[in-house]
């Protein structure tokens, strides 16, 4: 039996799960979610941002890439088997290196912050901020661009909406049979 | 134009109301069956489709408990709405044809029919029936209760109805909202949710601007402000950290693929094709509707941490503490109306799916048919459950908070959990079995029960939702793989291999 998507997703979650339970077993710092502040009512402060990743370093940089490829599998098998052509694979591929490249520039980005506490200001905000404002939702807004472009190739194409008008036709015919 | 503030305000409010009754009365015409009821006659064309889904997603919290979220924890609660392009992806990719095609070889009506059609089992239909029950309880209350507050606020600032009760906000909010949910079912809420779309949409664009222009440097002044105050608000983990971020991230955009008051939307379309259109619709609403959330709670926590604004009692006053220092009047009360826009969008599908579970899915589950006469019923079961919702809205207010909180629960957390492997996955996997869909709803129930009862604080602000989904989808792949795929029947089958 070989790999399908099903398997790509399911060893995703269990990469997850496993992040998850490495970081839920790390002794988490006092302040790990953060504290109030002083003295204005409601306000929170996430304090040294550096001190709270220490238990657990990187791992929420892998929880993420694990996130993002258990999406791209899901979607992926969100395309019939049979219409996956070299391209479409292409086309995933393409765009799980860009979701990659944000997440990588995001991350970093934010480390070398919690290194010198200072961040450049682009389009209004922090540099890994507006990575995230524009880069995360970018990475998959492409995959609905995607979709709108390709929607005729490969999410419904003529010879599928035929095949599923028939389909009804069919089961039509079968009830009025069956009720005379 | 300043002292007619509150009464343009409230105005604006009166006439959105006035508009969502007028809807129902026409819908009423329209509604000529249980099917028109619930899913429409599968007759909407694809601008009311996107908008019904944009604005229930959106609901209150997008522009009263997010900016609070924003204004009180920087930026962390901004990926539950950067992860939209990828809530919707999952949606449209994995969900939205299949069941639009099983809604119509099977003259599906709900979720849990649907489901039923998928793994053949009544265990997995009352599952799911249960649990939107509950979930429907829970919302539906917490909704209430913040149109009767926002209602009572705006009261409070004319001579009138100066004092008038939190009850009596509470009945006219339900009134209203009963009276074109029972008048025009579905028709009414989708008709409704597109006057409330573009309401939403209209507010975002103007309020961003707004926003953008309280300080002379623009957003770039706003995001140095909170730089030189501390700064991790303004970078992408916000106050919560980088695990609260990442496990909302994956909640809320794989788990929009699961909530049930937005995916039976995806079985009204008259035609399939309609989707490449309702998809690029209903992400570009959303992201504008959702840029409130962002400006408002940022401006609001800059205001304040610079020391040029006062400090709020509460999270959940940003946004009209905003309005009623920085927007323009006439700019509020169509916020205010956005407002309102907000919530009932959502708590109409809300009612329209309980409706559902109560007359058609558990009597089907448990006698093997619906009830008789299922308009009639309908209709009593939503004006039913508005009042037990409202009722449940007062308790919680006056006596105690705990029981909407548990019910609470049963929100967007215990839908991914529940609802994601059984649909999302499993409308595109033949391998997926029943027992794999009974033990993914049932483990997704017990994790949030427990988790809520409990009172468990899980390290790093990991979400209890989060760890509700990644073990129901982990149980539901796993058990299947275990077991023989049973066979499915012959319209499904070949469903799935479209």
């Amino acid at each position: 039996m070989g790999l399908k998507p099903i398997h790509f997703v399911f060893l995703s979650l269990l990469v997850i799960a496993g992040i998850t339970v490495f970081i839920l077993l790390s002794e988490a710092p006092p302040d790990a979610a953060g504290h109030a502040h002083e003295s204005i009512p409601v306000v929170q402060v996430g304090g040294d941002g550096a001190a709270r990743l220490e238990a657990i370093g990187r791992a929420p940089f892998y929880f993420q890439i694990g996130t993002i490829f258990l999406a791209v599998s899901l979607l992926y098998m969100g395309v019939a088997r049979h219409r996956r052509d070299t391209r479409f694979r292409l086309l995933v591929a393409g765009c799980t290196l860009f979701a990659l490249f944000v997440w990588y520039k995001l991350y970093t980005g934010y480390e070398a912050y919690l290194v010198t506490g200072d961040a450049d200001i682009v389009f209004g905000f922090p540099v890994p901020t507006a990575w995230l404002l524009g880069g995360v939702w970018g990475s998959f807004a492409v995959f609905d661009l995607i979709f709108v472009i390709f929607f005729r190739t490969y999410f419904w194409p003529r010879e599928d909406e035929v095949a599923f008008k028939e389909l009804v036709a069919e089961l039509k015919a079968e009830q009025d049979v069956g009720d005379a | 134009m300043e002292e007619m503030r509150q009464p343009i305000i409230l105005g604006s409010v009166l006439v959105y109301l006035l508009v969502c009754i007028g809807v129902g009365l026409w819908a009423m015409r329209r509604t000529k069956s249980a099917g028109d009821f619930f899913v429409a006659g599968r007759g909407l064309g694809p601008i009311i489709i996107s908008m019904a889904v944009f604005s229930s997603t959106l609901s209150g919290f997008g522009f009263v408990g997010g900016p609070g979220l924003v204004y009180a924890t920087g930026m962390t609660s901004i990926w539950m709405a950067v992860c939209s392009a990828l809530g919707y992806a999952t949606g449209f990719y994995l969900v939205s044809k299949r069941i639009r095609m099983v809604a119509e070889v099977r003259d599906t009506m709900s979720l849990p029919d649907v489901i039923f059609a998928r793994y053949g089992s009544e265990a997995a239909r009352l599952l799911t029936a249960g649990t939107i029950l509950l979930g429907v309880l829970g919302y539906l209350a917490t909704q209430i209760l913040a149109m009767a507050l926002v209602l009572q606020t705006l009261f409070a600032g004319t001579e009138m109805f100066a004092h008038i009760s939190l009850f009596a906000c509470v009945v006219i909010s339900t009134l209203v909202l009963v009276f074109y949910c029972v008048t025009g079912g579905i028709i009414a809420s989708v008709y409704t949710d597109l006057v409330q779309g573009i309401v939403m949409i209209i507010s975002g664009a103007l309020v961003v601007i707004t926003a953008a222009n309280v300080f002379d440097g623009g957003l770039t002044e706003v995001s140095t402000i909170l730089l030189t105050k501390g700064g991790e608000d303004i970078m992408p983990f916000g106050t919560l950290g980088t695990m609260a971020a990442l496990t909302w991230f994956f909640l809320f955009g794989l788990g929009l693929a699961g909530q049930p008051h937005l995916i039976t939307k995806m079985m009204m379309n008259r035609h399939i094709s309609d989707n490449r259109v309702i998809l690029p619709m209903t992400v570009l609403g959303y992201v504008v509707a959702a840029m409130l959330w962002l400006s408002v709670g940022i401006v609001m926590r800059a205001l304040v941490l610079g020391d040029v604004g006062m400090p709020l009692a509460s999270a959940d006053q940003a946004a009209p503490a905003f309005l009623t220092s920085y927007a323009h009047p006439l700019l509020a009360g169509i916020v205010f109306a956005g407002l309102f826009a907000a919530i009932m969008s959502t708590a109409d599908s809300f009612l329209n799916i309980g409706a559902a579970a109560i007359i058609h899915d558990i009597p089907k589950s448990v006698r093997g048919r619906s009830v008789e006469n299922e308009l009639f019923w309908a209709r009593v079961a939503t004006v039913v459950l508005a009042s037990i919702a409202a009722g449940f809205a007062l308790y919680s207010h006056y006596e105690n908070g705990e029981l909407v909180a548990l019910l609470g629960a049963f929100g967007w957390g215990t839908f991914a959990a529940a609802i994601v492997p059984v649909v999302m996955i499993g409308l595109n996997w033949k391998g997926a079995t029943p027992r794999a869909a009974v033990a993914a709803i049932s483990a997704s129930l017990l994790i949030n029960f427990t988790v809520q009862l409990l009172q468990i604080k899980v390290p790093y602000g990991i979400s209890a939702g989060f760890l509700a989904m990644l073990t129901s989808m982990i149980l539901f792949i796993g058990i299947s793989l275990l077991e023989r795929p049973k066979k499915l029947p012959r319209d499904i089958d070949r469903i799935m291999e479209l």
